[in-house]
């Protein structure tokens, strides 16, 4: 009896396992044979997610290839024309845009400068912040010329109009399908048109067949979205995927290993920064600044912590962009900064310990696991800092932002900022350097700073623009108002399969109609 | 019964009012509001003025109570109002991942008892044997692995190297397995101790010895009375795995991409979207008190003498 239970038990067991067995195979094969099969369709995995598709709050439809803008960045950097075949101005404050005559949105209408004046202004009503960006005071359309007002000179509107925000939708399908619909499916003139969208975990296109630009080479891709680096690399290396997104830099050795998968690692637009606070007492002093500047390695940061993937910085801006600044990476140097540090007042004393009126140099250094190179960067930091005498204290926070404007006792925090987003450095510095801009913690505020950012704000001609960025490093740099230590990369995974792509540093076009499969 | 029904459901409105309070209170004691992420302040021109007209906008400069008031105004009405950065209505956004989350507490359940049964009565009817030992070695395995390891391990051991199942995705039964595995792994761990610590008490009871004295067969000695006396712990504890399980998964759901409540829910403090976070917790807490009610109710079921006990008492 007891031995039938048993035999009972264990039949059950190994039904269930085996009915799981043979349908994951079924699956599977099915699978590997879609994988195998060259039917022109792609599969990428991204890091970031989005709960809709809404082009006016989400960079996934630029990105997967649906929506686009009058105006991109082309493989420079350099801002070219898109939907709009020409654009310029004669006093920085009216702009004159010739809407191309050949597009038309993905569900047949033509596209004219009404259509686009249509969805500017629902970009402004949609989006909290892109009104205070635009800075449109009123826009006429006629025919294909549309013709922009804005509220002063601003000639970082052609900037700020390749942002992903300002992508132009037929706002007439929206009003047909209700809003609702819509964020899940929107409307645009691109390559790809929507074919089933799941939220905060997929989105499935097919080709566009009318697309102005010539007929998308493949027929349908799907996106996923996984936040797990881990998993992302495995569903890479077990070929679920052709193109993975921000792959982990110690996964890339097993991922080369397989001949037909290939890693690119592109210089990206972020830094990783140490910011001062400006009401700090103990770093309020330039020497002192001066000093801490010069105990970040960054050559053992983009070595060591991220693996070769990062480029030692010498400015806010990646030095391969043509702001980018010339001079050349501070190294590491302890006895310079303890030189320094003399010139501030400060003396070595028995216990190795920098001090001054009797109190050790010691500093609070705030830092975050949002981004997991940064606090393992602030403990490199704090140890080349003990060299030369200064203490630091880490303090890691979940909201660096929001503990950084409630608390005004700290003196340094490791941050990460995407500099230059729009091929422009004109954004970080507004934000992140004037008195009032958003990205300010530190409550900085020099005047000769202001002055370059306000030349720079109403300067139109691009080489001047490029050359006050450079000045503004330059202040940057002499000030020390934030230390850079890298350039991160980005790192995509990508199939053998795929053909004419290269991933870009701005993270805007990645489903394009040139994407080819072998 | 119908008493205690009664009784559970009052309790119900007055732990969620204290839950709502506490929630609400400690939102606004942790520092930072969702400003900066609705205004998308990494990519965009933002100024102290917009964040300033901003909190306005959304209240924010006004009174915590006031502010509580218009939220349980809301709430009144059936209103958890609008998700800061999905613009989506929290009811709305909470349905859509509900599915998902129940989709795969069914999964893990599933899991979880077809591994826990056998385990657990095996090792109970070979106490000290080795199922037993076998058994012991097994649920201190899955004690002890952390999930998110042991679904990177089974995604490397399956996807990557096996290539039978997909890594990660939902959708088909194929995507279903590793995670409910993973997850239902670990809960089986405890549960099969539960269920043989139960049974090997029960065997010991003097009605099983009698019963096993007049020839009763062993299937039924087994099943009939010792299984139901020993369901009794293994059903308390079975409540309160289900509101974590109802609760989401988070581990679980980032990496196997399952946009559940769970990671909706870290997602929302990660930006302070106030409205969802409520919402969530309301959701967690109706679950909790319901389940358990379910659970008590259970008890009236499976073991006759709490029903005696309480009409008696009546």
């Amino acid at each position: 009896m007891k031995k039938n239970s048993l035999l009972a038990l264990l039949i059950c067991l190994f039904i269930f396992a085996a009915s799981g067995c043979s349908t994951e195979n079924s699956n599977s094969d099915s699978e590997r044979e879609k994988m195998s099969e060259k039917n022109k369709k792609v599969t990428m995995i991204f890091s970031f997610k989005t709960a809709n598709l809404d082009p006016h709050t989400s960079f996934i439809p630029i990105r997967a290839g649906i929506t686009e803008t009058l105006l991109k960045l082309n493989d420079d950097s350099n801002i070219e024309g898109w939907l709009a075949e020409k654009w310029g101005t004669l006093d920085n404050t009216t702009w004159e845009f010739i809407i191309r005559d050949n597009v038309t949105f993905q569900d047949g209408d033509k596209l004219d400068a009404a259509g686009v004046k249509a969805s500017i202004e629902r970009s402004i009503a949609v989006n909290e912040s892109l009104g205070e960006s635009l800075k449109i005071q009123s826009i006429e359309a006629d025919g294909q010329n549309l013709t922009i007002t804005t509220t002063g000179p601003y000639p970082a509107l052609p900037s700020e109009l390749l942002n992903p925000y300002t992508s132009i939708v037929n706002t007439a399908a929206e009003l047909e399908m209700g809003q609702e619909e819509f964020r899940d499916s929107p409307v645009g003139t691109g390559p790809f048109i929507v074919k089933k969208f799941t939220s905060n975990q997929e989105v499935q296109v097919v080709k566009n067949g009318s697309y102005w630009a010539g007929e998308p080479k493949i027929n349908e891709a799907t996106i996923k979205f996984n936040e797990d680096a881990n998993v992302r690399a495995l569903a890479f290396q077990a070929k679920e995927a052709d193109v993975v997104y921000n792959l982990p830099a110690e996964g890339i050795e097993a991922i080369e290993k397989d001949k037909e998968l290939k890693v690119e690692s592109v210089p990206g637009l972020r830094s990783h920064f140490i910011l001062f606070n400006q009401q700090s007492s103990k770093v309020a002093d330039v020497k002192v600044r001066e000093a801490l500047n010069l105990l970040i390695n960054r050559k053992s940061i983009a070595d060591d912590i991220m693996l070769g993937h990062a480029i030692p910085a010498n400015g806010p801006f990646n030095s391969n962009l043509p702001f980018g600044s010339d001079d050349a990476v501070k190294k590491l140097d302890v006895n310079k900064a303890k030189l320094l540090l003399g010139e501030a007042g400060y003396k070595e004393n028995a216990d190795g310990k920098m001090e001054k009126e009797g109190k050790a140099l010691k500093l609070e250094l705030i830092t975050y696991n949002a981004r997991p190179e940064l606090p393992l960067i602030a403990q490199l930091f704090q140890s080349d800092c003990a060299k030369a005498g200064v203490e630091i204290i880490i303090k890691t926070v979940e909201n660096a932002d929001a503990h950084l404007v409630a608390n005004k006792d700290w003196d340094m925090s490791t941050y990460s900022n995407n500099t230059s987003p729009r091929g422009d450095g004109s954004y970080f510095l507004n934000t992140a350097f004037t008195e009032t801009g958003a990205l300010n913690v530190g409550g900085i505020n020099l005047p000769e700073m202001n002055e370059v950012i306000k030349e720079l704000n109403k300067t139109s001609d691009l080489d001047t623009r490029i050359q006050l960025t450079k000045d503004a490093a330059t202040i940057i740099d002499k000030e020390v108002l934030h230390s850079y230590a890298v350039y991160p990369n980005i790192i995509v995974g990508v199939n053998d399969r795929i053909i004419d792509w290269v991933p870009t540093a701005e993270e805007y076009y990645i489903l394009t109609h040139t994407m080819d499969v072998k | 019964m119908l008493s205690l029904v009664r009784k559970r459901l009052l309790q119900l409105v007055i732990v969620v009012f204290i839950l709502s309070i506490f929630t609400f209170g400690l939102m606004k004691l942790a520092p930072g509001d969702p400003v900066m992420s609705i205004l998308n302040a990494d990519e965009m021109m933002v100024t102290e003025a917009n964040q300033a007209n901003l909190r306005s906008d959304l209240g924010f400069d006004q009174p915590v109570y006031v502010q509580y008031g218009k939220w349980m105004h809301g709430l009144l009405k059936l209103d958890l109002g609008t998700s800061y950065m999905s613009g989506k209505p929290v009811w709305n956004e909470m349905m859509e991942r509900l599915p998902i989350t129940l989709q795969l507490t069914t999964g893990v359940l599933l899991v979880m008892f077809s591994i826990s049964l056998p385990l657990g009565i095996i090792s109970a009817r070979y106490p000290r044997k080795w199922p037993d030992q076998i058994s012991r070695i097994l649920a201190l395995i899955g004690a002890s692995i952390p999930s998110f390891w042991l679904g990177l391990m089974l995604i490397y051991l399956f996807a990557l190297k096996l290539q039978i199942l997909p890594s990660n995705g939902m959708g088909s039964f194929a995507q279903m397995i590793l995670p409910t595995f993973t997850l239902g792994f670990s809960l089986a761990a405890v549960y099969s101790r539960l269920i043989r610590a139960g049974l090997i008490e029960c065997f010991s009871k003097d009605y099983i010895q009698a019963g096993r004295a007049r020839g009763v067969k062993e299937w039924r000695i087994l099943w009939v009375h010792a299984f139901r006396a020993a369901l009794l712990p293994v059903i308390t504890v079975f409540g309160l795995s289900m509101g974590s399980l109802l609760g989401g998964a988070v581990v679980i759901e980032i990496l196997f991409s399952w946009p559940g409540l769970g990671s909706m829910a870290v997602d929302a403090i990660f930006n302070r979207d106030y409205p969802v976070i409520q919402g969530y917790v309301l959701l967690t807490g109706v679950f909790v008190v319901v389940v358990n009610l379910l659970v008590d109710l259970s008890y009236y079921l499976i073991d006759p003498r709490i029903k005696q006990g309480k009409e008696g008492s009546n």
